[in-house]
């Protein structure tokens, strides 16, 4: 669990949690994958027990195109978090695969003329260590 | 119909509201508490009901210890901090209506300003799907939650910094005729605000909440019992609670601006028999400028998407036509979870409120929020 002492440096995720690890590991392989009801189709996320739709227990991870549309970005001027240099943007973005899969994300190639809700933006992985790939987006076109 | 008009507010009472105070949390919540009952003329022990939002099993019964509590109370729970406080009405008429309690107290205090030296965002940093998903990549703390919705606001609607910035300029007005209000010696024009540097755009410091010390309390009974202790209760016209079914995650809500206001005050205002416009004045959980406009949007004051030219032009100031948060609220005045509404509220309606008195002021709402969980709790004179 994550405290206010851990925050003292930058926050990682810890890609050997079992509910997320094929997340991270697909990231790795420069893949973007969410967890699929294997019953009904509908992508889980965040990944859960049960199919908000249809209550199936079985979900696999599947790869997505990673591409998306900006829904929402904040250009953070305050060092709120250790080890992020400012200023950055955190958005959160919508894969086209389902409009309900809203990811948090860094924004990278944000262009001169600036952000609207709505642009296209496609996944890149950074990795930031031998065992963890982070994936970012790039705004595009 | 149901639970309206069937409890009061009789007492009311706050700690000085300080960045850093020089008392534990113990300390405050107990002052604010004595206060409230000696507010309705009560003896420090004369409640059997209890609510304390946000303190574990000992910080409850320490408080009763404290309090000199040597009998037998009720301890009701519901929901989170700024909710559980305003909804604490809804527990207190049940909790009277069937017979477990005949007089409540609802004390809420908070000490970040001593015990979280900023680090507010722990709660958050501790739920799990944030830990891998959201704060990796940035999207954290509150602040950049809602400047998010902020923002998604904005692009949808038009929603403007300079409207944003009525919301804090107005509650800033607010808190300068308050001699308990944090910021009332800082004053804000609109100028001002627009020139000051972003925290997370589209958000400024003036956008966000205090950080600090206090604590506040209330009082409620039966409303006949309120009427043998004091000349002025304050009546529970209405209470309602919401929540939103897919709110754990801010980010993921299907509404993404929708508040759970959309359930609580349509609820409140049946319970109460009014509509919007039979409100003089209101005390929203502020915690961001843009979940005012949310709020006022989500409770029907206006259409969605009309929040932000509902806030210009002095309208939600003192004197205009729907005055906002009148105590300065938790942008000015000090941020304890809508505690300070329901106090301000109440000392309104009593025609208490000195230089901040909303003229004839008959009918009052207050709101908690809490992420996926909203309450609405509409107050009238005696």
């Amino acid at each position: 669990m994550t405290g206010v002492a851990e925050l003292a440096e930058r926050h990682l995720p810890d890609p050997g949690w079992p509910v997320a690890k094929p997340f991270w590991d697909a990231c790795r392989a420069g893949e973007l994958r969410i967890p699929r009801c294997e019953r009904c189709g509908r992508w889980v996320w965040y990944p859960a027990p049960v199919c908000p739709d249809c209550g199936g227990e079985r979900h696999r991870w599947t790869a997505t195109g990673g591409r998306a549309q900006l829904f929402t970005w904040v250009t953070v001027h305050r060092g709120f978090l250790p080890g992020y240099r400012v200023p950055y943007v955190t958005a959160l973005v919508v894969l086209d695969e389902d409009p309900r899969v809203r990811l948090a994300t860094f924004l990278r190639d944000v262009p001169p003329r600036g952000l609207r809700a709505g642009m296209p933006v496609e996944v890149i992985f950074e990795p930031v260590s031998e065992h963890l790939t982070l994936p970012a987006f790039r705004c595009v076109g | 119909m149901g639970l309206a008009r069937r409890i009061a507010i009789v007492g009311v009472g706050e700690t000085r509201y300080e960045r850093r105070a020089a008392r534990d949390l113990a300390a405050l919540r107990c002052e604010a508490s004595r206060a409230a009952l000696a507010d309705a003329g009560l003896d420090a022990t004369a409640f059997d009901g209890l609510i304390v939002p946000g303190a574990g099993y000992a910080e409850l019964h320490e408080l009763a210890r404290d309090l000199g509590m040597r009998g037998q109370f009720h301890a009701a729970s519901c929901f989170h901090s700024g909710t559980a406080v305003v909804a604490a009405p809804l527990e207190a008429a049940l909790a009277i209506e069937g017979g477990l309690a005949h007089t409540v107290l609802c004390c809420q205090g908070v000490a970040w300003g001593s015990e979280r030296r900023g680090n507010v965002g722990q709660p958050h940093a501790e739920m799990r799907m944030k830990a891998a998903f959201e704060i990796p990549f940035g999207w954290y703390p509150q602040v950049v939650h809602f400047a998010g919705m902020a923002r998604r606001h904005m692009e949808l609607y038009g929603t403007t910094e300079a409207q944003l910035g009525a919301v804090a300029v107005a509650c800033r007005r607010h808190a300068a005729l308050h001699d308990n209000a944090i910021l009332a010696g800082e004053p804000l024009a609109l100028d001002d605000y627009l020139a000051s540097p972003y925290l997370a755009e589209p958000f400024r410091s003036a956008d966000c909440c205090l950080v600090n010390d206090g604590a506040g309390a209330f009082v409620m009974t039966s409303l006949e019992r309120a009427r043998e202790l004091r000349a002025d209760p304050v009546v529970v016209l209405g209470v309602g609670c919401g929540v939103v079914p897919d709110g754990e995650y801010s980010s993921l809500r299907e509404d993404y601006l929708a508040t759970a206001a959309v359930h609580s005050a349509p609820r409140a205002f049946a319970m109460a028999g009014i509509e919007p416009a039979d409100v003089d004045f209101v005390a929203l959980y502020d915690n961001f400028t843009a979940l005012v406009i949310q709020q006022l949007e989500d409770m029907g004051f206006c259409a969605r998407g009309e929040g932000g030219p509902f806030v210009e032009g002095g309208r939600i100031e003192l004197g205009g036509a729907l005055p906002v948060n009148p105590s300065g609220g938790q942008l000015a005045q000090a941020f304890v979870f809508s505690v300070n509404h329901v106090v301000e509220a109440v000392r309104q309606l009593r025609g208490d409120a000195g230089a901040r008195q909303v003229a004839d002021a008959e009918v009052g709402v207050v709101t908690g929020y809490t992420g996926a969980q909203h309450a609405t709790l509409v107050l009238g004179c005696g």
